[in-house]
């Protein structure tokens, strides 16, 4: 069986991981973004806090994915992913390990809980997936999590809306609890975000206000944040704070209510505003799937 | 959950955000050469021959000459006008050596000194900055 014990939300700015790949992490400059994750790296090498599996929803910036194919919502299914070259060489991180049992049962419940989800058997990873994963492990031999990929577009519009991504993280969890393999503690972080704009004359709009705003809607029983239009993200936190829909993925699978271990927020960085929140779910209930399929003791027998 | 929503609504809505041009698929369909290009700049043989010669590789792709026009002199906010989009671009200004700050700080009509202060202070306000009609 498995378990979702954490939910984690972060930033993942590529400068982070030319910070962290080029020793500045402790400068001036970053030093205060990255000391904002030292209570995190402390909690997730503790045994108890330690993921088997990271569910890692993020986005792809051109790397994996150009024009041709723009899935919304896509699974990695695969054994292993590669640092993605991003036009500058590949970071030099180790390898992403899959966990493709728990992503295949992951994949083929949410589809018969009608998610219906893109399957990607072979990608490489950019620096939404990698800055995370140092983020919260700095710079080891190996990554000591696997990780499911769960890629999201938020580039092309419509991206999904924020209350399909908290349904799709509810059916995450039904996805997650129904698994008879081997014993897992999980987490799922959702990252991205959190305030930014790197277009045009508005470019380097920060809302520091409405970010704390959304970090404060995290915590507790509120769903309140589900409702948040597109048009609210984009007039408030500028174009790239859409990105913040993902974390309400992580959000949904958590459960009715959470509470917070962890927070941090910092500006700047780059064009960004760096946030980061650490949650655990106090109540983990989630609604029964509304489908058919769902619902049906044969289809959920055969998943 | 979500209020049913009329998507002509849900498009106008966009450009009544001051200095953003929203990536939809309208921008998506004028841009697809142009961010096709773009990507292909991920390549390393491919950044050698555009570095070597920027209009002859151009003349591989089937662009505008306004697409063109605006690659070459690297104005951004027209690339976004004829639908590039940021992350796409971002394999041309990558090519030039230019950071995402450098590149960014070229469509705000600020130098980037001027642009790191304003982030190193906080950020551009949103104040005023969220509605052309609304002016808040």
């Amino acid at each position: 069986m498995a378990r979702i014990t954490a939910g984690i939300a972060s930033s993942h700015v590529p400068l982070l991981g030319v910070a962290a790949d080029t020793g500045k992490d402790r400068d001036a400059y970053f030093g205060p973004i990255f000391e904002g994750y030292d209570w995190t790296r402390a909690w997730i090498a503790q045994s108890e806090n330690k993921p088997d599996v990271v569910i890692l929803v993020y986005n792809d910036h051109a790397s994996a994915f150009d024009m041709k194919i723009i899935p919304t919502f896509a699974i990695g299914c695969g054994e292993r992913y590669k640092p993605a070259d991003e036009g500058w060489g590949p970071r030099r991180v180790p390898d992403v390990e899959g966990h493709p049992d728990l992503a295949w049962h992951i994949a083929q419940s949410l589809i018969l809980d009608e998610f219906d989800m893109t399957i990607i058997n072979e990608m490489d990873v950019d620096h939404g997936l990698t800055v995370p994963l140092t983020m919260m492990y700095g710079a080891p031999e190996a990554w000591p999590a696997k990780v499911i990929p769960l890629a999201v577009n938020v580039v092309t519009y419509p991206p999904p809306s924020g209350n399909r991504c908290w349904a799709l993280g509810e059916a995450i969890a039904r996805a997650v609890k129904s698994f008879d393999g081997e014993d897992l503690n999980v987490h799922i972080w959702g990252t991205g975000g959190m305030s930014h704009q790197l277009q045009g004359p508005r470019a380097g709009l920060i809302n520091a206000e409405w970010d704390n705003m959304f970090l404060d809607g995290l915590v507790g029983a509120s769903q309140k944040l589900r409702s948040i239009p597109h048009i609210e993200y984009l007039r408030e936190t500028g174009s790239e704070g859409i990105e913040m829909v993902m974390w309400l993925i992580m959000r949904g699978a958590l459960g009715r209510e959470t509470k917070a271990l962890h927070r941090h927020y910092h500006v700047p960085c780059s064009n960004t505003a760096i946030g980061h929140i650490v949650l655990e779910p106090v109540d983990d209930r989630v609604p029964p799937s509304a489908t058919i399929e769902g619902n049906d003791a044969a289809a959920q027998a055969a998943i | 959950m979500t209020d049913p929503r009329d998507i002509h609504a849900y498009l106008g809505a966009f450009d009544d955000i001051p200095g953003t041009r929203v990536y939809t698929a309208a921008r998506a369909r004028q841009g697809y050469h142009l961010n096709q290009f773009a990507m292909s700049l991920m390549k390393a043989e491919n950044r050698a021959r555009w570095l070597a010669d920027e209009r002859a590789y151009l003349n591989e792709w089937p662009l505008t000459p306004e697409q063109r026009d605006a690659v070459l002199a690297r104005d951004y906010n027209r690339l976004l006008d004829l639908g590039g989009n940021i992350y796409f671009l971002s394999k041309l200004f990558s090519t030039d050596g230019l950071s995402f700050v450098q590149a960014v700080s070229t469509m705000t009509g600020m130098s980037v000194e001027d642009y790191k202060a304003m982030m190193d202070a906080g950020g551009r306000s949103p104040e005023g900055m969220r509605s052309i009609k609304g002016k808040y």
